[in-house]
């Protein structure tokens, strides 16, 4: 059996002001797992608990209650980090090194000697478009390029599993894109990507599971395919649509677009059937019948206001 | 090699902070100030006797030096305190932690970082004691290496409790309360004697509780204003020495496994 490379089980954490009663809980009982090789979303909105929840994956901070397993260790143990490259939120660094000079400090800290360094520093900052500046003090860095050093010293050891909390932030459009790509490559290699971000559409292109949570609690997890496809709607294509089918369609709920292919109609499942057969007598050619694939994004937004509505 | 890397990080770090950048101008200052009446003493030596002459400039340096070790106490301190509480603050740690790194090797490197700060300032504040000293025409006979070596120790307390208190609290904190325990020392040792206002049995509790720096200082043994050491046997020198870094050791432990502990979020 293969052991999942992130294991949250029945995770809990509260937070507790100094001199205070006031307790907020950041995290209840929340259970997923991520499996190796796969690219995995944790989504929610600001304030959600995504960032403690890296945060206790990372051994940043401690979980009050449940079980935590990072490429089968514990949270923090040496053995796992080796093998894990992070980025955290807001990248912080250290202003007065230049970009080839906190590289190097990274690879002493991951144990890569100084003779292998030189190249490797070369190939990473061609890799984040970053070659060029390497007398640049960090501290006149834009953020956009703090974020591509920050990318760079996560993939410097060429790790099992990336953390990346809100990779994108900062980029421009053709950052993001390039982070995109790279995610891509790391999937195709067989990488793990545990990956937080705000910008679904681009997620979407990418991972094979969602985790959402919301305040604290997890509301869905599972692979995108299955969670994207609707049960409840199809998608039916066809070259025409008579004005009457069309009526017909409109007063049981259809929505009528014209797509590539031809005019699409998404109706409600239980419909499918009737609709069909009406296209079919009225001589129309049903090029295609689907079920209706929402985006990441709507079925986002639709999870956390199903959530909210049911708190 | 991670916590050579961390320590030469810290250190670096350290040079450029502002506090610190602040502390280096008012330690030339200092230097600057001294160097006129010095200068004077030197160009009085044909009006005054050799001896005056010697007495007044060798007392005019060891009061720098008495300032200047107080200081390089109170840097120890802030700098260790800083070090730590920085890197949370700003966020760095997350990174470093996220390597291979254990969290008491993070903070071994980082109070070996404040001891090469501290290592630096030593010789600085030598070459300054040498360099004062030449100025009113006077030299120091004394070795330089208890010179070097006492400070070291006295530091190495001093960063240690440092970085202990700031393991749990503000860094501000930390440092207000190196600074009450630097004065209360004074008034529980032995060379306070009975007119200190606490009761007896509080002054012998603080007295074995906290460090005693007076057994750390050189000038136990050394008078600058003589410019020789007081005979004191090697035994005296390796306890007085090891008495200061089992201290530190004790305190730096229980800093490494309450930092063991520790949420590290920036908030």
């Amino acid at each position: 059996m293969t052991t999942a490379a992130i294991e949250f089980h029945n995770v809990s954490k509260t937070y507790q002001r100094r001199f205070s009663e006031e307790r907020i809980e950041a995290l209840a009982d929340v259970s997923f797992e991520v499996m190796p090789g796969e690219v995995c979303a944790f989504l929610g909105p600001n304030g959600a608990g995504k960032t403690t929840s890296i945060s206790i994956l990372m051994g940043f901070l401690f979980a009050d209650a449940g079980d935590i397993r990072v490429l089968g260790y514990a949270p923090g143990d040496v053995r796992a980090k080796a093998q894990i490259g992070f980025l955290p939120e807001n990248f912080a660094f250290y202003k007065f090194l230049t970009g080839p000079a906190l590289l190097r400090f990274h690879m002493a800290l991951a144990g890569i000697p100084g003779s292998q360094a030189d190249n490797l520093i070369g190939e990473l900052l061609a890799k984040v478009r970053l070659h060029g500046y390497e007398s640049l003090r960090i501290g006149k860095y834009s953020r956009g390029m703090a974020q591509r050093l920050g990318l760079a010293q996560a993939l410097m050891t060429n790790p099992q599993l990336l953390v990346l909390d809100e990779p994108t932030s900062g980029l421009d459009p053709a950052g993001r894109k390039e982070v995109l790509d790279l995610l891509t490559a790391l999937k195709s290699a067989g990488k793990t990507v545990f990956l937080s971000s705000h910008i679904l559409p681009e997620v979407e292109q990418i991972c094979d599971r969602v985790v959402i949570i919301d305040r604290g609690r997890l509301v869905r997890a599972g692979p995108l395919r299955e969670m994207l496809v609707s049960n409840d709607r199809v998608g039916i294509v066809v070259d025409r649509l008579p004005e009457d089918v069309a009526l017909m369609a409109v007063q049981r709920g259809a929505a009528i677009e014209r797509g590539e292919h031809g005019l699409r109609i998404s109706i409600d499942a239980a419909h499918k059937r009737e609709i069909t057969e009406l296209l079919w007598n009225a001589g129309c050619d049903v090029i295609s019948l689907n079920p209706v694939k929402s985006s990441l994004e709507e079925l986002f937004l639709q999870t956390v206001k199903d959530h909210e509505g049911a708190q | 090699m991670k916590i050579r890397a961390i320590a030469l990080n810290t250190f670096s770090s350290l040079l450029h902070n502002k506090l610190i950048l602040l502390f280096c101008a008012g330690f030339v200052c200092v230097l600057l100030l001294m160097m006129t009446p010095l200068m004077l003493a030197k160009s009085m030596a044909r009006t005054m006797n050799a001896s005056q002459v010697q007495g007044m400039v060798l007392s005019e340096v060891s009061g720098i030096m008495s300032l200047l070790s107080g200081f390089g106490s109170l840097l120890a301190a802030w700098a260790a305190a800083d070090a730590v509480a920085g890197e949370v603050k700003s966020g760095t740690i997350l990174a470093v932690l996220a390597r291979p790194v254990r969290r008491w090797e993070f903070l071994l490197g980082k109070y070996l970082g404040v001891q090469l700060l501290m290592a630096v300032y030593i010789v600085c504040t030598l070459i300054m004691t040498y360099f004062l000293a030449g100025i009113g025409g006077q030299s120091i006979q004394s070795n330089p290496l208890p010179l070097v070596v006492y400070p070291l120790v006295r530091y190495a307390v001093y960063s240690a409790i440092a970085m202990l208190l700031v393991t749990r609290l503000h860094p501000v904190v930390a440092f207000g309360i190196v600074l009450v325990i630097a004065v209360v020392i004074g008034m529980v040792g032995p060379s306070a004697g009975q007119s200190s206002f606490l009761p007896a049995w509080l002054r012998s509790g603080l007295y074995f509780l906290l460090p005693s720096t007076g057994l750390l200082s050189e000038t136990r043994f050394l008078t600058i204003t003589q410019a020789d050491l007081k005979p004191v046997a090697w035994s005296s020198h390796a306890i007085a020495l090891a008495y200061g870094l089992d201290y530190a050791l004790i305190c730096f432990l229980l800093a490494a496994w309450l930092f063991q502990r520790r949420s590290l979020s920036r908030e």
